[in-house]
């Protein structure tokens, strides 16, 4: 896929004649031709910003030549915005750059000892192109080992269509993709079956109420499947990125059935995975406070307290009413 | 399934790395074979499954996938080849500029021919209920319950022949399916408006109408269902509960659709008025205990919530009355129904305050009040002013943890402490009769806590 008109970094090299400090009023001796956009590189390790590094050919003349870099109603970071010379780093010298009034764009004077060709890499943050990683997986009957499935999605709404790009992730080797302006793509990324899992149910006496029976609706006990991103897992290779994972479970009839879904945090390696799939409503706690008491109450001359310790007797029971359970615990 | 999938399936040959494919190898998609809805009742969103046969041929597929006019959330589609696993991929779903309610799939295959495939996405606008009708006897010591579910579909689309399953629980979901289903471009932009949409008045307007005519349209369907009821199969899965009806059902858009769930006969059942001034003010409420066991003959499955319409038998069962509508919260195997119908007219509790007066007062070093006891002496009146004996609880609460309770010596019915600030007292109170609770009740103030 070629260049296309937007990013149309567009690229007008000015050659003059002699590096007239007697002449200010340059006259435009030649035009080049723009030259096409090699080893596009973009890096979407940073989630806060995306960076473009993209490689010219440049035709230098003999002297000053003057580049054109122009973004009009492309998202691009003009502070951003930085050249290196590649081929001849010692004597093709970027010697200024000036900003045109009202315009997005920017003008580089490159001064080269020789007419020749000079390799250049460009680089810039570009803004409303990022990626989302999301999730599939699915959990056996017995809800013990997850089948995660990973998706990349690119969104792209920078207002520059990408030819075949090199995308890089922080890690590996990255992928080669199109895409063009206001497009989205969801890729598959990678698999990891059998990943071991452990269910937990959690009462948080901080947040849930003591006595779910005097509640106009149930009170439910959320479970959370929790996972270790770690080589005996198929996974530790990097570290797992946050994403909307929908979790399935598998009905034992040659289908499944939708659990629930979470956005789990950025899950370093050897870190563990902790996913809300939802809420129990066959565990029921009830807590109640059956003794209170202060004890050693110190006093101060005045006679008033400044110090004692509070002794308090809890009863909690929990319930669990799932099938082929018969227990009551205090 | 008028204007999904049949209509915007596409397939056509693929020319790699151009963008601006042409049209090539158009094939007319088949009929599904098969669809299964798995339907939730705590969120709007139902799991749909379609099996289809695809012809693919070797290497990349393309094929156009809309779902414009539905409420399809676009993110959660999935291709899956059961019978090929791992020779049939979904590689690539690619949602181009400017084209609403419609994505092109990449598909790998290293297959020609026919290859039986799952489809499976969300969609948002078909829910399900559960309802029930409760006939109390004559003398309110059982009830006849019957359970059943009732299916809506507003989502735009025909169901025809699909298998149907519902799900009881609460699942998290951090999105709602119909706002996914509304976006412009199904993953936002990255700087665009994450959020929720709000539910435009069109949508609203629309399901509105469609639950009104869901009404009318049940009351029929219900009388067709009577004639030979559908088996349902139940199961537990993980922490919800699945009811499958047996065989396929045709559901169009905007129809409902009531299923009989269970009838159970003369399940024992315990009546109480409770008084717990500030959990229902200053009425006594009517509820009614049963327990879902098999001492009642229910415990084959829990209740999921669901509102419930009590009638009642009188004139020796010739005629009903209507005793009130109730909600029921969702009820695990083995656990305690309690119905409560709301404020008791013939129940009639009120607490009297008959004296306070404080005592040992104590006094700091600057001679100012640091402690007393507060004596109040208390009667609660309790009136029945029905026909049949009932149970009665009278809960108090305290407002702190530092008193001390007397109770009347010729006080009827229990006394019980339940936890460091309330009490509770049952009584029983034979039909047309009246009975009074008295108690001192000595609250301790300030110092006089630290006696």
């Amino acid at each position: 896929m070629k260049f296309q008109k937007t990013l149309s970094i567009f690229f007008i090299t000015l050659a003059f004649s002699n590096l007239a400090f007697t002449s200010p009023a340059y006259a435009r001796i030649k035009l080049v031709t723009l030259p096409d956009r090699e080893n596009t590189m973009v890096r979407l390790d940073n989630p806060q910003a995306t960076l473009v590094e993209e490689e010219r050919i440049l035709n230098l003349h003999k002297g000053i030549n003057k580049v054109d870099f122009s973004w009009k109603a492309v998202h691009v970071d003009s502070d951003s915005i930085r050249l290196k010379i590649i081929q001849h780093p010692k004597d093709t010298r970027l010697i200024n750059v000036s900003y045109p009034p009202n315009s997005q764009s920017l003008v580089w004077d490159i001064y080269s000892p020789e007419a020749r060709q000079e390799k250049i890499r460009i680089s810039y943050l570009l803004a409303n192109i990022d990626r989302l990683v999301s999730y599939e997986a699915i959990t056996d009957k017995e809800e013990t080992k997850l089948d995660i499935s990973s998706y990349m999605i690119l969104r792209n709404f920078s207002g520059e269509s990408l030819g075949p790009a090199r995308f890089q992730l922080d890690y590996g080797e990255g992928f080669e993709k199109s895409i063009n302006d206001g497009e989205s793509k969801r890729m598959l990324f990678y698999q990891a079956n059998q990943v071991k899992i452990s269910k937990s149910f959690t009462f948080d006496a901080g947040k849930h109420p003591w006595e779910p029976n005097k509640q106009q609706t149930n009170v439910g006990i959320p479970i959370h499947y929790v996972l270790e991103n770690n080589k005996n897992n198929q996974l530790g290779k990097h570290a797992l990125w946050g994403g909307k994972m929908r979790i399935y479970q598998n009905d034992g009839h040659d289908g499944s059935i939708f659990l629930g879904e979470d956005k789990p945090a950025y899950t370093p390696i050897n870190q563990k995975m902790k996913l809300y799939v939802g809420d129990s409503r066959d565990v029921v706690v009830t807590q109640r406070k059956t003794h209170h008491e202060r004890k050693n109450i110190k006093r101060n001359r005045n006679n008033q307290i400044i110090l004692h310790d509070k002794v308090e007797t809890m009863q909690v029971t929990i319930e669990n009413f799932k099938e082929g359970s018969d227990h009551q615990y205090h | 399934m008028r204007h999904f999938i049949s209509t915007a399936f596409l397939i056509f040959g693929l020319g790699i790395s151009n963008i601006s494919h042409a049209k090539i190898d158009l094939v007319t998609l088949p009929d599904r074979d098969k669809t299964q809805l798995t339907i939730y009742n705590s969120a709007d969103l139902t799991l749909v499954r379609e099996q289809r046969t695809l012809t693919l041929k070797k290497g990349l597929n393309r094929l156009e996938f809309g779902w414009e006019n539905t409420l399809i959330d676009p993110t959660s589609v999935q291709l899956r080849a059961p019978r090929h696993a791992g020779q049939v991929r979904l590689q690539e779903v690619s949602y181009p500029k400017g084209v609403k309610g419609s994505a092109i799939w990449t598909i790998e295959s290293d297959i020609a021919g026919p290859v039986p495939v799952e489809i499976t996405f969300f969609t948002s606008g078909i829910n399900w209920h559960a309802f029930y009708m409760g006939t109390l006897s004559e003398d309110e010591q059982h009830l006849q319950l019957q359970g059943y579910v009732t299916i809506r579909n507003y989502s735009g689309e025909d169901y025809e022949n699909a298998s149907t399953r519902v799900i009881v629980g609460k699942i998290h979901l951090l999105d709602e399916i119909a706002a996914l289903a509304r976006r412009d471009t199904p993953y936002n932009k990255p700087d665009g408006s994450r959020g929720r949409l709000p539910m435009t008045m069109a949508v609203g307007a629309m399901k509105q109408k469609a639950y009104r005519e869901m009404d009318m349209a049940e009351e029929k369907m219900q009388m067709n269902d009577m004639v030979a009821p559908k088996d349902i199969i139940k199961e537990g899965l993980s922490e919800y509960f699945m009811y499958s009806i047996a065989g396929t059902e045709n559901i169009p858009n905007q129809w409902g659709k009531r299923l009989p769930s269970f009838n159970i006969k003369d399940i024992p059942i315990r009546n109480l008025y409770r008084f717990e001034a500030e959990r229902y003010g200053n009425a006594a409420h009517r509820l009614v205990y049963f327990r879902n066991d098999k001492k009642h003959q229910l415990g084959n499955e829990p209740l999921p919530d669901g509102k419930i319409k009590v009638f009642r038998e009188i004139n020796d069962k010739q005629s009903l009355a209507y005793t009130g509508q109730v909600h029921s919260k969702y009820i695990p195997v083995n656990q305690e129904v309690e119905l409560d119908f709301g404020a008791a007219r013939e129940v009639k509790i009120e607490p009297v305050l008959m004296s306070e007066q404080t005592e040992n007062y104590q006094f700091n070093n600057k001679g100012n009040i640091s402690g007393f006891d507060r004596i109040q002496q208390w009667e609660i009146k309790l009136e029945n002013n029905r026909d049949i004996p009932i149970s009665v609880e009278v809960w108090r609460n305290f407002s702190n943890a530092y008193w001390d309770i007397d109770n009347a010596r010729n006080n009827k019915g229990k006394f019980h402490k339940v936890d460091i600030d309330s009490v509770k007292y049952t009584v029983e109170l034979p039909p047309q009769s009246k009975s009074t609770l008295a108690y001192t009740l000595t609250q301790y103030e300030g110092e006089r806590q630290n006696r």
